[in-house]
């Protein structure tokens, strides 16, 4: 029985006949991998540490579009990975089935981590895919799961990455020989190309007409600008129209200021053109104008080193409020804008001021402001 | 080196897992994890393999084709599905992505034809090509020998 269960194994694993099927192809698809993953974690790390700063950390407000070409990146490289990693998990399938499964307790801790590191691997493209596609069916925070399962995924693959390197540095500069296999290369990286292809338009805007497949449209939405919460998700639609709107800003100032509309409106006005850029890829410049968050805190007295906190008329949500730290205030270019693109903001962009400023995340370039703490 | 490797890559895995079983849901994680990795290796991958039996038959251009067309509908099928529409807010997934994606494998499929098209009329061109005055002179001298 043992016997015939050893040969069924054997036999299976030396069923998979393709000539494709080598190690140059594998390691030069490990190669490419290997690049879109350190890509990935590092955008990745960047976008979390900027949205959770521990409290010593001053990221620089310049240059502007830091965050919006790193989530970009991020995104439309996630995106552009899935035909990798399946083509590498094609070409090492048959190691799956390779027999004896384990041939000793080293042997059995080294294909634990490749498990990890393929079913993180997955993992990790399905959560953002369908994250970038506004789907959660899962039970747990996609945030939390997509970032904690980054460090699993990326430990695995520099495991894996040591255990290989001497079969990666044998074909890391030799030339793939056999046509077959070559053709195969090029084909797995014009399917990566063309998928980055018709997506990259959300937010290289230059693609903007051969973003045919992408989640966003950069002219989609109110005044021409995309959208991810809009006033009535946010239950603030009654609320924004509220003629006894003020503007307080309070804490640690000389004068507390409570500003209505009009007010706001009659202080020096600013234009600035700034990108709004999602964690979810999209992103697109637009033309802000309102008053500089800078000439707000000088004129209530607030010290120049003082940490805000702007809070939105939300009633409650995740991110109601945001911190905004001293480098990003004190930049000229940080508004609380009242306009967009010429005209009043629209409900769904924050009416009737929200912050903008540049190299920050969308979600904490907050709506509907109605109060600035400073302390 | 190789445990210096070892060491930060079982570091970063140990940091990970105790991410996840801090601030998710570990049990629907792990779910999650597994069936992921059994839907890929018990489902995708034989379909990919029996698909790849057949086009195996077809030439390089077809089978080319199939490769980019197939990793084109994975890799957007989320969009394309469009399950996260909502009704406050149009400008989430606002393009009709299903007719989109026929275009773009559409044109996978015709580049594939003109390739193959291209292929074979350098193919005959090739045959019926006049021969060129240094392979006739190859041609004498090696009569000539």
């Amino acid at each position: 029985m043992s016997r015939h269960l050893t040969r069924m194994g054997r036999s299976l694993s030396g069923r998979f006949t393709s000539p494709l099927r080598s190690e140059r192809v594998a390691a030069r698809l490990g190669t490419w991998l290997g690049i879109s993953f350190t890509v990935a974690f590092a955008t990745g790390l960047f976008s979390h540490f900027t949205q959770h700063p521990p409290a010593w950390l001053l990221w620089p407000s310049r240059p502007v579009n830091l965050y919006r070409v790193t989530q970009g990146l991020h995104v439309i490289s996630g995106i552009a990975t899935v035909p990798l990693l399946l083509a590498k998990l094609w070409t090492v399938y048959p190691k799956l089935w390779q027999w004896p499964p384990l041939r000793s307790a080293g042997h059995a801790v080294e294909r634990l981590f490749v498990l990890l590191l393929v079913a993180g691997a997955l993992f990790q493209l399905v959560t953002g895919l369908f994250n970038i596609a506004y789907l959660y069916p899962w039970p747990f925070g996609f945030l939390q799961a997509h970032y904690w399962t980054a460090y699993i995924v990326y430990g695995a693959l520099v495991i894996h990455v040591v255990n290989e390197w001497a079969k990666v540095r044998r074909h890391l500069f030799t030339r793939v020989e056999e046509p077959g296999r070559r053709r195969f290369l090029y084909t797995v990286a014009a399917a990566s190309g063309l998928v980055a292809l018709v997506t990259a338009g959300e937010a290289l805007t230059p693609l903007e007409r051969l973003a045919v497949l992408a989640p966003r449209d950069p002219d989609a939405g109110p005044q021409g600008v995309p959208v991810n919460r809009s006033a009535a998700a946010a239950g603030v639609t009654e609320v924004l129209r509220d003629p006894a709107y003020r503007l307080v800003v309070t804490g640690a100032v000389r004068t507390e200021l409570s500003l209505s509309y009009a007010d706001l409106q009659r202080l020096p006005q600013h234009t600035v053109r700034l990108p709004i850029a999602c964690v979810e890829g999209w992103s697109v410049e637009c033309e802000w104008s309102g008053v500089r968050l800078r000439d707000l805190i000088g004129r209530a007295g607030g010290s120049q080193e003082a940490y805000l906190t702007v809070e939105s008329l939300e009633r409650s949500g995740y991110y109601r409020t945001s911190e905004v730290r001293p480098p990003h205030w004190n930049d000229p270019l940080t508004l609380l804008a009242l306009t967009l693109n010429g005209r009043p903001l629209d409900p769904d962009h924050g009416y009737p001021a929200r912050l903008i400023a540049p190299n920050r995340p969308g979600v904490m370039q907050t709506k509907w402001v109605a109060r600035v703490r400073v302390s | 080196m190789r445990w210096l490797g070892h060491a930060v890559g079982g570091g970063l895995v140990v940091l990970g897992l105790a991410g996840l079983v801090m601030e998710t849901d570990p049990v629907g994680w792990a779910l999650w994890f597994g069936v992921l990795l059994v839907a890929h290796d018990a489902v995708l991958m034989p379909a990919i393999l029996l698909i790849g039996l057949v086009a195996g038959r077809l030439g390089p251009a077809p089978r080319a084709a199939l490769i980019v067309a197939g990793a084109v509908t994975l890799a957007t099928l989320p969009t394309v599905l469009a399950l996260g529409r909502r009704a406050d807010n149009p400008s989430i997934l606002p393009l009709d992505y299903f007719r989109n994606l026929l275009l773009v494998l559409a044109a996978v499929g015709l580049t594939a034809l003109v390739s193959r098209l291209a292929g074979r009329a350098g193919a005959s061109r090739m045959a019926a090509r006049p021969r060129s005055a240094v392979s006739r002179l190859r041609q004498r001298l090696t009569k000539r020998r």
